[in-house]
């Protein structure tokens, strides 16, 4: 059950992310960008498998057959901290992008060329 | 767990001096492997030599960008970032003297966390190789940048950047663990944003933009491409993946899956490797990039992504074999390697062809050089397509069979458009900082003005066409011969027309921006910068030395393309440990939840006793 919400949730947020990285504003292509990276983090904890309990603090307590896989669960973190430093320097580079040319529009930066 | 412990304990070495990093890691090699330890020993027998120096060419390169990061001043900062540079190669030079020839594998243990469970460098002929080729492009990259450009920009943040850049690369030639990959990806590539967008005018900041969201775009699907292939493998470990995969009934492993994540890891490394249908991001980002940086872009970072190609197909996934029901018609075997043959040679045929009319259809100099490193590119991945397919025919010495000839054709090759786009893209930035332009049609005359300089160009542009005895012919004659080799004449009739493209473009940038009458831009004197003139003359002496000099080349890239096609020796040497083959592979907690803990309380965690694996 929990694995077929995931999966539901994953193509959810892999469909908006797609849906916002090919808009005309950059503002809302860099935002896809970062739900594309929240799916790929999400995904990335869904493959340690759902079985288990927390991977801290219980184990051999009663009933506890099996901990989740907690090498995902660290790299999570490294793929969490990697891309808000990337979102936040793409966001600081999309204002620069506006204050050189006056617009965050794709086509009118691509038409400026 | 353990590649967040092993990137911290990285971390941790690194701001620290190099000297003590090492002398603490080999205090606790030691203590692991006494007898009364429950670590076990870290070294199988038959193993390669566990040596710290390993991770040295990182610990130098971040041990230089944070100096340079701290120190105040544009001097100091030049001064750290030369000396980090040198002392880089030097650190780089250490490792091939030990791996390159001959051939050995040294593997470093982070904080001695064994494999699979802590994250392994290796050092093997092929990243001894790739490292070589990337310290020869950042010395005197980084040399021509402290003369070239101006003091303003080199003032605060471009040395440490560019250290940084160099730290990423080198990691990602030298991790053993997929994820770790990632992560030096992720390093090299927020310096090269940084970089790219260094003078962030209107057009920087658009290519910035292409350059960056394309490249976050990419990293998301490596990461899901990571996820998928750790769910199918149960590892992260590239040695480990190799041997689940040569083994999957024993481990449990689903090939299928792995294809899939494989495809999706290919096409992240086709972008990175600008090769089509992923070239559109190449020319503007090297024309926006500073062009000491433009040259790093395309004579290193480029080569990371030929060589996880290299490192992940060739010498990991092709030890698993497709099953029967997958395989598809016209496939010269089952390996999953054979898979990506036809795929290979697509992406590097088109690459050739439009990379190539691309650069005659150019009129700025680094327009051309961009488009011509697409091309040339192709060059390289094309024998490698060839290497993917060949079957084992016997061929004389130096080379076993026409896979070893392929690829030791694609890293010569790689050494050929390494020194010689750098040299380009350097005199390209000596072209606009005196004439202020680099449009072909106001130049002309270049040659005339300082002879040496021309004649330094013209040895650097002629070696992409391949004129002996320049290091160019070689590059081009092993991918010609491995064609023959091969058998495939549409290879062949791709390269020579390749080749003419080249010739084309070549002569079209020599004859109107360096030949006849002077151009408006030039005038009637010029004075060239001699200290950048000097590296360029260098770099283009490099070319025609090494071209007369081929011999330790070849056995060179001999030794690191048998190093990249033996999945057997590569395991052999990191020796990843785990349970015996029969273990529960299709569910990854269970398998890595017995290893954590069997290493987790031999190195002191406050794990129950019950959960203990003895040794």
């Amino acid at each position: 059950m929990t694995g077929v919400v995931l999966a539901t949730v994953l193509g959810a947020l892999f469909a908006l992310g797609t849906f916002l990285v090919l808009r005309r504003d950059v503002v809302r292509v860099v935002w896809g960008v970062a739900v594309v990276a929240q799916a790929a983090n999400l995904y990335l904890v869904t493959m340690g498998g759902l079985a288990g309990i927390a991977p801290i603090g219980k184990f051999g307590k009663e009933g506890a057959t099996g901990v989740t896989d907690p090498l995902v669960q660290a790299l999570v973190l490294t793929a969490i901290v990697i891309s808000f430093g990337t979102t936040a320097f793409a966001l600081v580079l999309t204002y620069r992008v506006y204050e050189e040319h006056g617009t965050v529009d794709v086509g009118e930066l691509g038409a400026a060329e | 767990m353990t590649v967040g412990t092993g990137a911290g304990a990285d971390m941790g070495m690194g701001t620290s001096a190099s000297a003590s990093a090492s002398a603490s890691a080999s205090a606790s090699l030691s203590a692991s492997a006494s007898p009364g330890s429950v670590v076990r020993p870290l070294q199988a027998s038959g193993a390669a030599t566990v040596d710290p120096v390993v991770v040295a060419p990182v610990l130098v390169a971040l041990t230089a960008a944070v100096l340079a990061l701290l120190v105040p001043g544009r001097r100091p900062k030049q001064t750290v970032s030369v000396v980090g540079v040198v002392a880089y190669a030097v650190s780089v030079g250490l490792i091939v003297d030990r791996v390159l020839l001959p051939p050995d594998r040294l593997v470093y243990q982070l904080s001695g966390w064994p494999a699979p469970v802590g994250v392994v460098a290796v050092a093997d002929p092929l990243s001894a190789f790739m490292l070589a080729v990337a310290a020869v492009v950042a010395v005197p990259a980084l040399v021509y940048a402290v003369v070239h450009m101006s003091d303003d920009a080199q003032e605060l943040t471009f040395h440490p950047l560019f250290q940084f850049m160099l730290v990423g690369v080198s990691g990602a030639f030298l991790t053993g663990d997929l994820f770790n990959l990632f992560v030096w990806f992720e390093v090299m590539l927020m310096a090269s944003y940084v970089l790219v967008v260094f003078y962030s005018g209107p057009e920087h900041t658009r290519a910035g933009l292409q350059y960056v969201v394309l490249n976050l775009v990419a990293s998301a699907l490596m990461l899901v491409a990571v996820g998928g292939l750790y769910a199918a493998t149960g590892t992260l470990n590239m040695a480990d993946m190799a041997r689940r995969l040569a083994a999957p009934a024993a481990y449990g492993v689903a090939v299928a899956p792995v294809l899939g994540a494989s495809a999706v890891l290919f096409a992240v490394f086709a972008l990175k490797t600008g090769l089509v249908p992923f070239q559109f991001w190449v020319p503007p980002a090297y024309g926006a990039a500073p062009t000491p940086v433009a040259a790093m872009l395309a004579g290193v970072v480029k080569k990371v992504g030929v060589y996880a190609i290299l490192r992940l197909y060739f010498t990991v996934f092709a030890a698993g074999s497709l099953p029967s029901a997958l395989a598809l018609p016209g496939l010269a075997g089952d390996s999953l390697l054979d898979f990506y043959g036809p795929v290979l040679f697509v992406v590097a045929a088109a690459s050739i062809l439009l990379g190539g009319v691309g650069a005659v259809s150019r009129d700025r100099l680094e327009d051309v050089l961009s488009h011509s490193s697409i091309g040339q590119v192709g060059f390289i991945v094309l024998p490698l397509a060839l290497a993917a397919t060949a079957s084992g025919a016997g061929l004389g010495p130096p080379f076993g069979d026409v896979a070893t000839l392929g690829v030791a054709a694609a890293l010569v090759y790689t050494v050929v458009h390494s020194i010689a786009k750098t040299a380009l893209f350097l005199a390209a930035g000596t072209v606009e900082g005196t004439t202020g332009t680099t449009d072909l049609d106001d130049l002309g005359g270049l040659a005339a003005q300082s002879p040496t300089f021309g004649v330094a160009v013209f040895a650097a542009a002629v070696t992409l066409v391949g004129v002996p005895p320049l290091l160019g012919f070689f590059g081009k004659f092993l991918v010609l011969s491995t064609a023959l080799e091969a058998g495939s004449a549409v290879a062949l009739a791709v390269a020579v027309g390749g080749a003419v493209l080249t010739v084309a473009y070549v002569t079209r940038l020599w004859g109107r921006g360096f030949w006849g009458a002077a151009g408006p831009a030039v005038g009637s004197t010029l004075a060239l910068p001699r200290s950048e003139v000097a590296v360029v003359v260098a770099l283009a002496a490099a070319l025609v030395a090494v071209g007369v000099g081929f011999d330790p080349l070849l056995r060179a890239a001999e030794s690191a393309a048998s190093a990249a096609l033996d999945t057997g020796a590569y395991v052999d040497s990191v020796a990843p440990r785990g349970p015996p083959a029969g273990g529960a592979g299709a569910e990854p907690s269970v398998e890595i939840e017995v290893e954590g803990i069997e290493v987790g309380v031999g190195a002191g965690g406050g794990l129950p006793s019950t959960e203990v694996v003895e040794p």
